[in-house]
């Protein structure tokens, strides 16, 4: 018998000891019918037949076979088993369980026996991880969720700085000064618990369910610490770090005293919260209730306490069962009641709920990004299916999706044609921004755009693209918004004009000829002059992310794909630019 | 038209066969499914401690139901001859069962020309399909990638199986008793280390599958309007 590396012999042993009745029961129950084969978008989408469910999982099976199955001990081949022997086995075995499964769970609901594929593939993700086998952008994500207790490094200066400005935004369109975002509120019946990714890069949602708190009357809190829903523990099928995540919320609520923990609209971030955590964690059983966005929104909505008016929502609307809130969350319906209240045009995906195709960015695909392209390609079923509804609109409850659908959006050009001949892509909002929008507003007085032209009158703002149209887009949108710019169409001028002019903030292309915006994003970052200039990366490369999950680059303080969607582009802008000014004001 | 066999004139190998060694193999595959099962209980089960939002009766009901509800599982829906293709084989399985320990009891319950035409029927079912599915697991590279040389043995052991039963359920044909129970008593030591023992695993699966889906009540499958949630 061959000799096992060391890696390998590790991954064998840990293997075996963590098998348990549920991995026995899906390992040893398969028998090869490929009734599974047509339910998984990997092999739907590439025809591969080493992409088909069965296949995939007797990678994994073939550990188990070796350890546990009779003649699979004495005689491997006839049953397909095999321990791992080699590093790069190890490797093989990561490119299946990380960059060829979401863990989407579709598969087992179509499985005569209900093979779980996603709990083998847990299985396999943690004993890969012991071995330091995963990809960088998930082990960085674990290392932050561990050492800062958020899965994007986020500070307390930066939680707090972002609450502020969405305090603030909330203020002037609820037109109330006294407007308050709570934090740590003692007594508050519930805490909500949110995503990082709506501090960080995009507080929409964040602002939306503020918004409905307020006009609902709600007594509740954000906290202080322990506000990550999100949770590598399920994408590493690390338990201990599940526990871990899942402690910090479940604790500090314990000390607020609530009544309820609020999960924002995220898909494993309620699954993980509600589901998994109490009992990674053994925080069984927990003094309050945890439950989704959605569910309060069905109930404020059931009671009175918010009006909507559908016809705000004008355009027809879809909407994506996220994987973790319908197949291993129950959660089909609210989403539903919601959507069909607050839009006046409502159509079904087909097909839907528990049979809902994957968005491709579960299981933490969207932090793996050397699996890009393979996610893109197979993506094009749910492009297929979206294209389908002819929805301007393509709602979901899942930040992961957001992303994830974002992408396949802009891959297969998914637009909608408006009245006025102009197309545009379509729309990934979360659930509760359309309800948001819908509520009515008791003397409702938006800011006009007088205002918002005031308020950032005069800043100077330098957009570094090769792409002439694109600069003249981004110059049109900045400059009628009251804006001065500069403009550089390369990374060198950027350089310079960014060191003599010191702009409030540049906006930076990354695929640039010659210096590259990575290269120029480094040197801005490392010289004096430009070092505190905030950065707004805006680019068509989606392979970023990777840098940013790996650590390779420091997170800039914005960052947008192309094609851009200007009110998210320009309410970027002026977030970036206050915190800038709230923070000079502070020192 | 030949004439029915006279159980008493039958070979001493034939017999033994019928009698002693197919009942030691059944011994064999009980004491052997004592200890698989055995094992398998004695690996902890991941633990749930969590609030239910759904019914955990219903749903494990519902989870063993739905292998008579075709039309709750998607693939099976679109590809309903698959499932009628998966019914009538194991329907032709049992009916070999049956007809493998009922036989040496009351061997004249298959001189019922019905009888004996309806377990024919449903051998001729088995062979066809095992054949099918053989070819399937040949043929198609989907299909192929995930076979394994024991998924190959079964489908070639049952296929002849059935064929040997085709030739047997008349009771004419002693050269053909002797092979069905040769093979029916093969399968019964060779089963327990095959993939065919999915059959003991099931109901384990299902209550366990319809326990976690129905304690986040995803199981049974909804099919509310949601213009009525609450
Ligand atoms: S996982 Fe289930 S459906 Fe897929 S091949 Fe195995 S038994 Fe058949
Ligand atoms: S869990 Fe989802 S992605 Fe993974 S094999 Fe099953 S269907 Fe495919």
């Amino acid at each position: 018998m061959a000799k096992q590396s060391e890696k390998a012999a590790s991954f064998n042993k840990n293997f075996k000891a963590r098998t348990n009745r549920q991995h026995s029961l899906s390992f040893a129950t398969c028998v090869h019918c490929g009734t599974c084969n047509d339910s998984c978008h990997y092999y739907l989408a590439t025809g591969d037949p080493k992409m088909t469910p069965a296949a995939k999982m007797d990678k994994i099976r073939k550990i188990y076979k070796a350890q546990n199955d009779w003649l699979g001990k004495i005689l491997p081949s006839w049953v397909g088993g095999g321990e791992i022997k080699s590093d790069n086995e190890l490797e093989e075995l990561k490119d299946i369980v990380f960059g060829s499964c979401t863990g989407c769970r579709r598969c087992t609901i179509n499985c005569p026996f209900g093979v779980d594929t996603a709990i083998l593939v847990g299985l396999a993700r943690s004993c890969l991880v012991d071995e330091g086998v995963a990809p960088e952008g998930v082990l960085h994500v674990m290392k932050d969720q561990w050492e800062i207790g958020n899965q994007m490094g986020i500070t307390p200066e930066e939680y707090i700085d972002t609450l502020e400005w969405i305090e603030e935004e909330l203020q002037d369109e609820l037109e109330d000064p006294e407007y308050k975002v709570p934090i740590d509120k003692k007594g508050a019946d519930f805490v909500y618990v949110i995503n990082p990714r709506e501090i960080k890069y995009d507080p929409r949602p964040l602002q939306a369910a503020f918004k409905i708190f307020y006009i609902a009357g709600l007594n509740w809190t954000m906290g202080s610490v322990g506000w990550d829903n999100t949770n590598f523990g399920l994408f590493s099928g690390k338990a201990d770090l599940g526990g871990h995540m899942g402690n910090l919320a479940y604790n500090h609520a314990k000390k607020l005293g609530v009544k309820q923990m609020v999960i924002s609209e995220c898909g494993h971030g309620l699954r993980s919260t509600k589901w998994e955590a109490p009992n990674w964690g053994k925080a069984n059983p927990l003094p309050f209730e945890i439950i989704s966005l959605l569910e309060v929104m069905v109930d404020l909505i059931n009671s009175g306490k918010i009006i909507l008016d559908p016809s705000r929502n004008q355009y027809p609307v879809t909407y994506h069962d996220p994987c973790n809130l319908s197949r291993s969350s129950g959660m089909t319906e609210e989403p539903r009641f919601c959507l069909k209240r607050s839009c006046i045009d409502f159509r079904e995906m087909t097909p839907n709920r528990t049979d809902s195709y994957c968005c491709t960015g579960g299981g933490g695909a969207m932090s793996m990004t050397e699996y890009t392209p393979r996610r893109l390609e197979v993506a094009k079923l749910k492009a297929d299916q979206i294209k389908e509804t002819g929805a301007a609109i393509c709602a979901t409850a899942c930040h992961n999706c957001v992303d994830g659908l974002s992408d396949l959006i802009k891959k297969y050009d998914l637009r909608y044609e408006y009245e006025d001949g102009k197309s545009k892509l379509v729309e990934v909002p979360n659930v509760c921004e359309l309800v948001a929008n819908a509520i009515v507003i008791p003397k409702e007085i938006r800011k006009t755009e007088k205002e918002i032209r005031d308020a950032v009158k005069g800043r100077t703002i330098l957009v570094i693209d090769d792409e002439p149209d694109f600069v003249v887009f981004l110059q049109t949108l900045l400059e009628d918004s009251g804006f001065k710019v500069l403009k550089a169409g390369d990374g060198n001028t950027g350089l310079s004009i960014a060191k003599s002019k010191r702009p409030d903030l540049i906006t930076l292309d990354i695929s640039m000829p010659g210096k590259s915006g990575v290269q120029v994003y480094r040197e801005l970052r490392s010289d004096d002059a430009t070092g505190s200039i905030p950065v707004f990366i805006i680019t068509g490369e989606v392979d970023f992310r990777q840098l940013m999950y790996q650590k390779t680059v420091q997170a800039p303080e914005g960052f947008l794909n192309k094609p851009i969607d200007k009110d998210l582009f320009l309410m970027t802008v002026n977030k970036i630019l206050e915190k800038t000014i709230r923070n000079k004001h502070a020192n | 038209m030949g004439d029915y066999i006279i159980w008493e004139n039958l070979g001493n190998g034939t017999k033994l066969v019928m009698n002693q060694l197919h009942y030691a193999g059944l011994l064999f595959m009980i004491l052997a499914y004592t200890v698989k099962i055995y094992q398998l209980l004695k690996k902890p089960a991941a633990a749930e401690g969590t609030p239910a939002r759904g019914d955990h009766k219903k749903a494990i009901q519902y989870a063993f139901m739905t292998l008579a509800m075709p039309w709750e599982i998607e693939s099976q829906k679109r590809h309903w001859y698959r499932y009628l293709e998966f019914a009538l084989f194991h329907l032709a399985m049992a009916v070999g069962i049956g007809f493998a320990f009922i036989v040496p009891i009351i061997p004249e319950i298959m001189k019922n020309p019905i009888i004996s035409i309806f377990a024919q029927i449903f051998f001729i079912f088995g062979f066809v399909i095992g054949i099918s599915r053989l070819l399937r697991r040949i043929v198609i590279a989907e299909m192929r990638t995930i076979s394994t040389p024991d998924d190959m043995f079964c489908l070639v052991l049952l296929f002849l199986w059935m064929l040997s039963g085709i030739f047997a359920a008349p009771l004419k044909s002693e050269f053909w008793l002797f092979s069905y129970y040769c093979m029916a008593t093969f399968f019964l030591f060779y089963v327990p280390f095959s993939k065919i023992s999915h059959y003991v695993y099931f109901p384990f699966i299902r209550y366990y599958v319809g326990k976690h889906f129905g304690h986040r009540g995803t199981f049974p499958k909804k099919n509310v309007n949601s213009q009525q949630l609450y």
